[in-house]
């Protein structure tokens, strides 16, 4: 989606224009809609996210990007060059998803053969391989052939890999699949270090928290279509939407309330119940769980738990999440996201 | 000048790959054992025959170099590329600052250079089981191996070619079905223009295969053909314009083959 407020400077590093895949599958030619027609750019030095659930058409779109996969119809234009192009190619760098490299060579000679496609001289290759392998954290395994690495690792190959020729635009497909804590966190900030040095990070995920630590800004795609481009901060909405309430109290207070704040839609609240859960009432180990929708409602909610002889243990004011966001967008449960 | 110094070092860095691959290969490795043994049995089969030793040990070594050599070719051929793409390790590298023709042709480099050497590392062992009984291996013997060499990597484009398309098992089958043929082109053609297929269409088939097979007919060696005299069935030793051109043709059709799969078609490029 196009932003009116920003112009459409020669900044862009990534413009796609109404990009569509279709897949044919079998002898009876069934077709898949992988990708339906989406348009955005990413602009020079910013980190965009590319969030969907899974089979949303991430990968599919960063596949024609990189020309492995023709599209359908639609254009695309890499560092203002068609897909394709020597010159472009030689200034990014690509991290496929789940990849597999060579199992009969050690990381180091892969990082020389990706260098010598690169263009590097021998001497910046071995620097550059070595100083990869150590940022990665994979110089104890080095000179190992890969067919002995873990999944976690051949990630990290896949990152040194292509960060080789030094690219200004790194697209990366989920980066952070099959890494622990501790290597997520190592690619949050290799990722933050390449901002610094002023390049370009589109990335793919469906891990939230990562996107919401490191992106300027996201596309969200579902189902092959683009539901939201912008920053994080516009897509979500800053007012509170919801108040949780925590109390505790006799069981002849629980059913009266439950009775009096029985799914009520206050007024001013009824937008916000449309997406809320159906529960407004649980029982947990801590205490009561209570949802209220607005200011109005918590004050009436608090004073009747006070006058009931209850408690009240904790009150929270919620803003929406990134995950509601993109629960409301992909229109899945929140359950059914978590992986 | 630059251009094309960038064009040969990519498809260097993807040839040296293919090579190493292929060296760290443990089939690889067993099939030239198998041509060593076969060899080595030559010199038993040679004690047992009265004073033919020379001529058993050279008709059985270039048999084994030949014969293996075919199975390697097959073997090399069919599977170097389908396993870049059945292992997704293409995705790493299409990208990269190469061009589509480029991977392809280094894949092609790759696969002679591994073949020139495993070729002159068996010719070498011949030598020297030669050596062990006082024969002499000779310019005609080298010649013999020359011819068998470019069989070799005549056979490999065909296999590579076919097996941008289709799955190893199958493309290695087309692909020994075509030397089969190429190899008995002359009795084929004899067969096609015989009265009972003249103008049928069978006959006309025949005839279309024969021109569209490669001939490999030209690199054959027959045993009793190469005691110091000719060492090609044909006059001249070898037709080096026919064996580059059925080389091309092999690569340029894989790369279209290659180009087809990339585009939205069933065997799309995933
Ligand atoms: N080669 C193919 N043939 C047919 N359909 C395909 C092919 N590749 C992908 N698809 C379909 O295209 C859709 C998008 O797949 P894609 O891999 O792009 O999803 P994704 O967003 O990357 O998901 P994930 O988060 O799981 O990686 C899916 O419905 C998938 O089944
Ligand atoms: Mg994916």
């Amino acid at each position: 989606m196009p932003r009116a407020d920003r112009p459409q400077m020669a900044s862009s590093v990534l413009t796609i224009e109404n990009l569509r895949k279709e897949f044919v599958r079998g002898l009876l030619r069934k077709r898949t809609v992988a990708v339906d027609g989406i348009s955005f750019e990413v602009e020079a030095g910013e980190v965009f996210g590319f969030l969907g659930p899974n089979g949303a058409g991430k990968t599919t779109t960063m596949k024609m990007l990189m020309g492995l996969i023709l599209p359908t119809s639609g254009a695309v234009s890499i560092l203002g060059a068609p897909v394709g192009d020597l010159a472009a190619k030689r200034r990014i760098g690509y991290l496929p998803e789940n990849p597999y490299f060579y199992d009969y060579l050690t990381a180091t000679e892969f990082l020389h053969m990706v260098g010598s496609l690169y263009g590097l001289d021998r001497s910046l290759r071995a620097r550059r391989a070595g100083e990869l392998l150590e940022r990665v954290g994979l110089s104890m395994a080095k000179n190992r052939s890969m067919r002995s690495y873990s999944k976690g690792m051949l990630q990290r190959v896949g990152l040194a890999q292509a960060l080789m020729g030094d690219p200004e635009l790194v697209v990366l497909d989920e980066p952070m699949s099959g890494l622990d804590p501790i290597g997520r966190r190592e690619v949050r900030e290799l990722m933050l270090e390449l901002r610094e040095r002023g390049k370009t990070v589109f990335f793919s995920t469906h891990i939230l928290a990562d996107a919401n630590m490191l992106c300027d800004r996201v596309g969200i795609i579902v189902k092959g279509t683009l539901r939201d481009v912008g920053q994080l901060g516009e897509l979500l909405s800053p007012k509170v939407h919801r108040v949780d309430v925590l109390w505790t109290g006799p069981e002849s207070l629980r059913e009266q309330l439950r009775k009096d704040f029985a799914g009520g839609l206050d007024e001013g609240a009824a937008e916000a119940a449309e997406d809320a859960e159906a529960e407004r009432h649980r029982s947990r180990s801590e205490g009561e769980h209570f949802v209220a929708h607005s200011q109005g409602e918590v004050d009436r909610f608090l004073a009747a738990v006070v006058a009931g002889g209850g408690a009240v243990v904790q009150v929270t004011p919620q803003r929406e999440t990134l995950e509601e966001l993109f629960v409301r967008d992909a229109g899945v449960k929140a359950e059914e996201q978590r992986s | 000048m630059e251009v094309i110094v960038g064009s040969v070092e990519r498809m260097w860095a993807i040839a040296l790959n293919t090579f190493r691959e292929a060296v760290r290969n443990k089939v690889l490795a067993i099939l030239v054992l198998f041509a060593v043994a076969l060899m080595a049995f030559s010199l038993v089969l040679g004690q047992l025959s009265l004073h033919e030793e020379i001529r058993i040990i050279k008709d059985l070594g270039l048999a084994g170099i030949s014969i293996f050599g075919v199975i390697i070719a097959l073997f090399l051929g069919v599977n170097l590329l389908s396993k870049e793409l059945d292992r997704k390790t293409v995705y790493a590298i299409i990208p990269k600052p190469l061009h589509r023709w480029e991977f392809l042709l280094g894949k092609y480099l790759g696969m002679v250079v591994t073949m020139t050497a495993l070729v002159a590392l068996m010719s070498l062992v011949l030598m020297a089981f030669l050596a062990v009984q006082g024969g002499r291996h000779g310019v005609t013997m080298v010649r013999a191996e020359i011819l068998i060499w470019l069989e070799l990597l005549l056979l490999m484009a065909v296999a590579m070619l076919f097996s941008s398309f289709s799955s190893p098992w199958l493309s290695a089958m087309m692909a020994a079905g075509l030397w089969v043929i190429g190899r008995n082109s002359a009795e084929l053609e004899a067969f096609a223009g015989s009265p009972k297929l003249e103008d049928s269409f069978g006959g006309d088939l025949l005839g279309f295969i024969l021109e569209v097979v490669p001939d490999f007919r030209m690199f054959y060696v027959s045993g009793a053909n190469f005691d110091e005299a000719v060492v090609s069935v044909h006059e001249s030793f070898v037709s080096w314009g026919y064996v580059a051109s059925a080389g091309a043709y092999c690569l340029a059709y894989a790369a279209f083959a290659w180009r087809w799969r990339s585009s939205p078609s069933p065997r799309d490029f995933t």
